[in-house]
């Protein structure tokens, strides 16, 4: 399993920095942004891989709900905390291109403020999971939050769309940037680099929870044996 | 149908329970009350500002009192072992949730009754032929907060952090409901024409609509063995 | 017929194993008493036979339903007198029962809850609030439920404790009463004097361990474990 590890470990990195080297020297500015531009090779990725979290933690709270399996537990609560690594990276991202472009740190537009809203459900999940003493009823009650946070989610995205078409018609949107061919390639490189980062990540936060869990186990014994 | 029965009976219990201790209707009240205060001595406007800032704190209000009130809807069940007696009990634990969910409800529209017309008489608002309206936003924006905040009650009562937990994890879930309530609220104290903001009451709607078959579907697994 | 049936249930919890693969049979009629020193896994058993938790392995049939797949039959089926009282401070104990029946789709008269209530020997505090009641009070509220309710399986956690001599007869009164019309008892205890008054067979459970032994062993003065 260590061996697969670095295997994706290695190929993210490969891919990472070719996608850099595109993102960063080779492909064309941008003729509305300029250089700005270059900061979605990173931003996109970011956001992409932090939905691929939110999925993975949802499919597998799904699934342990149904199953009872606790190494799909420790996969889920895996991709939250790795989930939010990417989300920040999405809104730190997100803020550093919003301010040449437009003039202001942060917009509250849809897709910034599912992020952030994202980002509060995830940090939520891992709290719920450190505060609670039972480990089979937090796996249980963890499952139903997320469940719950990606029912939701796309709730909130058309509910802050709807918001922010009334109330700010002028900004422009992200989303709203043509991708010609020149721009496509660098960002799906960039894209599968941040995926292969991510299951790098996932693997190895997974194997972390599972020795976690053995030596909270390991204890136990000794000092239930220590009792008796 | 003793579904039904179990829900009334749970219903019967809590409202018998509060009208004897008075203990929870209260803190939700005045916390409310607080709130418009703190929000209207802070908030220095004048005319204009304030109508578009009211329906705002009049939701924020409303959302801590059912932060208050929503997150010791639970409580009582952790004393004495009933929340076992829950389990044990030959039903679906759905009815559980929506017995709790409809208590819950009941004692929300209760204070929000009482605040609303404070609310009118502070702010100097003319309302009159909105009443209905603004019923109808209560009752949807309402039950969206009561249904989310039903299901994470159950979870987080017995955690050693609720009061902190509770509001971290019902707050960003249910900023529908608030853009929600907040919008429909503004265009009918506008008197706008319906048209222009019933998208709002729609988006109340759906989110009430899956967010009770989907709590009551995994409340299931919170009363597990 | 069977009432009971446990088939190799074993118990684990992360560390250590509770029980380890108790089978046991009990008829309808019988009157099961389980001893132990503290710590053997009594409860453990008690509460997977009431539903409460899971086994870890093995299968258990209550009143012919299955324990796992089954649950809510057997509920219907059995009743639990525990250590917690299942009891609501703010109701008085006509509430409290009326409550606790209703959960089951019962609604007794007036009258059969005062029948009940005096036959435990509480009637004259059917109106005070359950948070004033004692240790003693609260166990005795609780068996005017199993009277009121008539389970086919009753599961007790040491029926005497917290009673004084007049309840420990009055208990054994109603145990006599059960199991002649037919209903089952299954407890775990640790007062052999008053036990062998009622029970039929008894069991003892050593470091997760189940054998029998006969009823009157318990009244010799050799310790049984």
């Amino acid at each position: 399993m260590r061996r697969l590890e670095g295997w994706f470990g290695l190929a993210a990195a490969i891919f990472l920095v070719v996608g850099l080297y595109m993102a960063l020297v080779s492909s064309p500015p941008d003729y509305y942004q300029g250089e700005t531009v270059r900061i979605m090779y990173i931003h996109v990725p970011f956001a992409q891989t932090s939905l691929l979290a939110y999925l993975v933690l949802f499919l597998g709270s799904l699934w342990y709900l149904w199953k009872k399996d606790p190494v799909v537990d420790n996969l889920s609560h895996a991709a939250a905390g790795v989930g939010v690594f990417f989300t920040v990276g999405e809104l730190l991202t997100g803020s550093i291109w919003g301010k040449p472009a437009w003039n202001t740190w942060w917009t509250w537009d849809a897709r910034l403020t599912s992020a952030f809203v994202l980002l509060l459900i995830l940090v939520a999940y891992l709290m719920l999971r450190m505060f609670m003493d039972d480990q089979e009823k937090e796996a249980r009650y963890a499952a139903i939050l997320a469940i719950i946070g990606f029912v939701d989610l796309p709730i909130v995205y058309f509910s802050v769309e709807w918001w922010r078409t009334l109330h700010q018609p002028l900004s422009v949107s992200q989303r709203g940037l043509a991708i010609s061919q020149e721009l496509l390639i660098p960002l799906i490189i960039m894209s599968v680099g941040f995926y292969l980062l991510f299951t790098y990540m996932i693997m190895i936060r997974t194997r972390m929870l599972y020795l976690e869990h053995l030596l909270e186990a390991k204890k136990g014994r000794l000092l239930s044996q220590a009792h008796l | 149908m003793i579904f039904f029965k179990v829900i009334r009976w749970i219903v019967w219990k809590d409202l018998l329970s509060e009208l004897r201790s008075r203990e929870n209707i209260s803190s939700m009240f005045f916390f409310a009350l607080i709130i418009i205060l703190i929000f209207s001595l802070s908030l220095s406007m004048d005319q204009q500002m304030a109508r578009e800032m009211i329906p705002g704190i009049l939701w924020i209000a409303f959302s801590f009192t059912g932060i208050i009130g929503l997150g010791k809807s639970f409580l009582v069940e952790t004393q004495n072992d009933c929340m076992e007696n829950l389990l044990m009990a030959p039903i679906p634990k759905g009815a559980v949730y929506l017995g709790k969910l409809l208590g819950n409800f009941l004692f929300m529209l209760v204070v929000e009754i009482i605040i609303f017309p404070l609310f009118v008489i502070f702010f100097n608002l003319d309302i009159f032929g909105q009443i209905p309206m603004i019923m109808l936003i209560c009752f949807l924006g309402t039950l969206g907060l009561s249904a989310m905040g039903t299901l994470l009650s159950a979870m987080t009562v017995q955690i050693k952090a609720r009061e902190v937990m509770f509001p971290l994890m019902l707050l960003p879930l249910v900023v529908p409901v608030i853009i929600g309530a907040v919008e429909a609220t503004a265009g009918a104290l506008n008197g706008d024409p319906l048209k222009l903001y019933q998208q709002w009451l729609q988006l109340l709607a759906v989110f009430d609509l899956v967010f009770l078959i989907v709590s009551y579907w995994l409340f299931e697994f919170i009363l597990e063995d | 017929m069977k009432a009971i049936q446990c088939i190799s249930i074993s118990k684990a919890y992360r560390h250590y194993e509770v029980l380890k693969e108790i089978s046991l049979e009990i008829l309808s009629g019988e009157c099961y008493a389980l001893f132990g020193p503290n710590g053997a896994g009594k409860t453990t058993l008690l509460r997977i036979l009431a539903t409460v938790h899971r086994p870890t392995a093995g299968q258990f049939i209550m009143a012919g339903y299955d324990g796992v797949r089954d649950k809510i039959r057997v509920r219907e089926a059995i009743f639990l007198i525990a250590h917690g009282s299942y009891l609501y401070d703010d109701l008085n104990a006509v509430e409290n029962i009326r409550f606790a029946l209703g959960l089951r789709g019962k609604n007794p008269s007036d009258r059969d809850i005062k029948l009940a209530l005096d036959r435990v020997g509480i009637g004259a505090f059917s109106e005070l609030k359950a948070r004033y009641f004692s240790a003693g009070m609260k166990k005795r509220l609780s068996i005017a439920k199993s009277i009121l309710i008539r389970p086919g399986i009753l599961l007790m956690d040491e029926p005497y404790a917290s009673l004084d001599e007049k309840g420990q007869q009055m208990v054994n009164n109603y145990l006599r009463e059960l199991t002649e019309s037919g209903s089952t008892i299954f407890m775990t205890t640790h007062d052999r004097a008053r036990t062998s008054e009622v029970t039929h067979r008894v069991g003892v459970l050593t470091q997760g361990s189940l054998r029998e032994i006969p009823a009157q062993h318990l009244k010799e003065s050799h310790d049984i474990f």
